[in-house]
């Protein structure tokens, strides 16, 4: 990995990154409209290095590993291109086109989500920074 | 000859007479088929200064190689000939069920000159091939006439009908399939009611098709078919049609708002997607024939002033064209209007430039009531628009119907105001996609193709969006879509592509998941064309050229390659605002790499004759 020192660092940094994101009125109304159940599965970068957020019913959770009920959509990348994709320098549907992303799963709902990436890349630079990982902040 | 049949119709409706021919293999080892071996036709026999409205015009229809194979997406059919929105080259591929039909029927296509000298229709059954008086169906609806088609001779024959449109030549006018998919650019319906044809019925009497290697083709067909419909692309296409992605566009600036003023409309974005069409109105999905994806939509909308019951729902051309473009967020109206342009036989994509140029030149004071019959055109109101715009373009009623019923470039110029604000390339109306926002390799490719500003010549939209990718021919460019960087190289790829897509007449939804090997291995377990990869890039630039050719030999050279003052002028709210575009530069150097000449706008002499068309060469140099 090039960016993380192991498996859970990322885990860390995302989990933090959708709980401050819950708390945005503007991302978590986004998050609600997704309404599925999403596993973000990096485990060719390590077994434990996967995390789950939970938009089903109006309510939003969020946790490391893998969710207990079967997932709606998961999404299958390196540890490294979820650093590159939070910080929005990477094309999602060009990483889709060129499998560095697999999709498996109705990926309907992630749409409505696609405007709100800037916003999220803001954050993430913020969560980056409170978490001492300034050093990987891509300009 | 395998799976294309090598035969033809030639029909000339003047004489009523028709005739079955065998084409040369070569037309369709060097032309593909569809929209390429109607471009040959057309060279070869085409009068090049006829009308496209006269009788000696010639209308093509042609089936690619793969039409009736059960391989989701490769079962569309091209229209093409002079189009007279244009005056140019024009085709059109529509999905629906013609093709196998015709294929089953023995045939790859059939040609239509001279101008019957009553209301008619083509019925072809097999080896049964007649011209059939039409008149009790003249003035129609073109949902009438389906419905009335299918009684009379049963619901398996598949039919290609005009509506009222076609009859009065509106410019625009488009040919129906099946009551819903749409030949819908070019005005080739108004060319049908030129020539006195109401509609087309074929049907065969078995579903029969020889393949070079029937094995390997099942084989390939059992994995190509799941690949095409898991894609995630498909499975967006199929939930929520071809609009799910207007929320993304918006954002991204890619969607026209009135009359491509503005580039950014958040309450529209929700309002208009196509998960809030899915969420509203669908109440079930469509497909064209084999297909898996089944993008089209089925809708109701059950009451309110734009009531319609279920029936054929508005593509992402129609809900743009009708909604953001003429100042609307009604989702409901879209339905209404996409209906009625159905009905009428008229292009959702030019009716509703043409309405939002009229809009602009009323809000201006460029048009008066003098000019509309006291119609006032206001932003937003679709209920003019539906019902009385609408049917006044459809009859060339008043002076608002004739005046708008030549689209917005020839309305401009009968005004004598207004181009600068006219949204087109070649006289075509552009498409609902801004290449300000959406990409600036789209502003020079809607620019060089040969019909006009269109988004779907090539696949130059995805390619911007990231979604195309072809390392095998080279093709690994990461573009950014506004900036020109690499636009000119990518596009060089991307209208070969373009081509071997609308020759072979496969869905480019549906296609997007074929690698370049398969391709291949497609075009030679099928027709057999004994190609590699250099050699079908090959052909697909021929017919680029090709159709080059036709539109020099029209009349056209480099100074129509061009796009108006309002697509290029930066946008001034949204993603692109104040970006430039550096149109100039990129035409400058496609022109380069493809060996453009730069005045004639066709390939230099030496080019033409390493692609094997020195012959060709000899008509233009
Ligand atoms: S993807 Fe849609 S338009 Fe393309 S062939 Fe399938 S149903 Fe028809």
């Amino acid at each position: 990995m090039e960016y993380w020192k192991d498996e859970n660092e990322p885990i860390k940094m995302f989990v933090k990154l959708f709980e401050e994101g819950f708390k945005d009125a503007d991302l978590s109304g986004g998050l609600k409209k997704v309404n599925q159940l999403i596993w973000f599965d990096y485990t060719q970068d390590g077994p434990n290095c996967s995390f789950w957020v939970d938009c089903r019913g109006g309510d939003l959770k969020t946790g490391p590993g893998k969710p207990a009920d079967a997932p709606d959509l998961t999404m299958s990348l390196s540890a490294d291109d979820a650093h590159r994709s939070w910080s929005n320098k990477l094309n999602p549907v060009m990483a889709i086109t060129r499998k560095k992303i697999r999709v498996k799963g109705s990926a309907t709902g992630l749409l409505k989500l696609a405007p709100k990436l800037k916003k999220v890349a803001e954050l993430y630079v913020k969560v980056l920074k409170d978490e001492g990982k300034e050093g990987i902040i891509l300009k | 000859m395998k799976a294309n049949t090598g035969k033809i119709i030639d029909v000339d409706l003047s004489a009523g007479t028709v005739k079955v021919e065998q084409l040369p293999e070569e037309y369709y080892t060097k032309y593909i088929g569809g929209s390429g071996l109607a471009a040959k036709l057309f060279w070869e026999r085409g009068n090049f200064d006829a009308d496209a409205l006269s009788p000696e015009a010639m209308l093509l229809f042609m089936n690619g190689p793969f039409a009736g194979l059960k391989l989701s997406g490769a079962s569309r059919h091209s229209t093409a000939g002079r189009s007279p929105l244009t005056g140019g080259w024009g085709d059109s591929s529509c999905g629906g069920f013609l093709a196998p039909e015709l294929r089953y029927a023995g045939y790859d296509g059939f040609i239509l000159t001279g101008k019957a000298a009553q209301p008619s229709l083509l019925l072809i059954e097999d080896d049964k091939i007649e011209i059939l008086d039409a008149s009790e169906y003249w003035g129609q609806g073109a949902t009438q006439v389906t419905e009335s088609l299918k009684k009379r001779f049963g619901k398996a024959y598949r039919t290609l009908v005009i509506g009222p449109a076609g009859e009065n030549l509106v410019r625009y006018s488009i040919i129906l399939n099946e009551g819903h998919h749409a030949t819908g650019r070019a005005g080739f319906g108004a060319v049908m009611g030129s020539k006195n044809l109401k509609a087309i019925v074929v049907k065969a009497s078995k579903k029969k098709m020889e393949l070079v290697d029937p094995e390997r083709f099942e084989e390939l067909r059992k994995e190509l078919n799941p690949k095409i419909r898991e894609a995630l692309a498909s499975d967006v296409l199929h939930e929520n049609g071809t609009a799910a992605n207007l929320i993304g566009g918006m954002y991204a600036g890619d969607v026209p708002i009135r009359n491509w003023t503005s580039n950014f409309w958040e309450e529209a974005a929700d309002a208009l997607t196509g998960s809030t069409l899915t969420e509203t109105y669908l109440t079930k999905r469509g497909a064209c024939a084999y297909c898996n994806i089944a993008c089209k939509r089925i809708v109701e909308v059950k009451e309110g002033p734009w009531a319609i019951p279920e029936g054929p729902g508005p593509e992402y051309e129609t809900i743009v064209s009708f909604g953001t473009l003429i100042g609307s967020i009604d989702l409901a109206a879209t339905c209404k209007a996409g209906r009625l342009c159905n009905d009428l036989g008229i292009d959702t994509i030019s009716t509703g430039g043409t309405i939002a140029w009229a809009m602009e030149a009323f809000e201006k004071g460029d048009l008066t009531k003098d000019d509309t019959d006291g119609v006032e055109l206001n932003w937003g109101d679709l209920e003019t628009v539906i019902d009385v715009i609408l049917p006044k373009i459809a009859a060339r009623e008043g002076k608002l119907g004739e005046l708008l019923a030549n689209g917005s470039v020839a309305a401009s110029k009968k005004i004598g105001k207004g181009a600068d604000y006219t949204v087109h390339a070649k006289g075509l109306e552009a498409p609902m996609h801004d290449p300000r926002g959406g990409g600036h390799g789209m502003a020079l490719t809607y620019a060089v193709e040969a019909r006009g500003a269109c988004h779907v010549a090539d696949p130059m939209l995805f390619a911007e969006m990231g979604a195309r990718y072809y390392p095998e021919i080279g093709f690994e460019y990461e573009l950014e879509p506004r900036t020109d960087e690499n636009k000119a190289e990518a596009a060089v790829d991307m209208v070969a592509f373009g081509a071997i897509e609308n020759s072979a007449c496969f869905c480019q939804f549906a296609d997007a998941e074929v690698t370049i090997p398969e391709w291949v291995e497609l075009f030679n377990i099928v027709p057999g064309y004994e190609w590699d990869a250099e050699e079908m890039m090959r052909a697909g630039r021929r017919v680029f050229y090709l159709k080059r050719m036709i539109n020099y030999r029209f009349g056209r050279t480099a100074d129509d390659d061009k796009l108006t003052k309002r697509m290029l002028e930066p946008a001034t709210d949204g993603e692109p605002e104040g970006v430039e575009i550096n149109f100039e530069g990129m035409k400058q150097r496609f022109y380069e790499l493809m060996k453009i000449d730069p005045e004639k706008a066709i390939p230099v002499k030496e080019v033409l004759v390493e692609y094997d068309m020195a012959d060709e060469a000899g008509a233009v140099w």
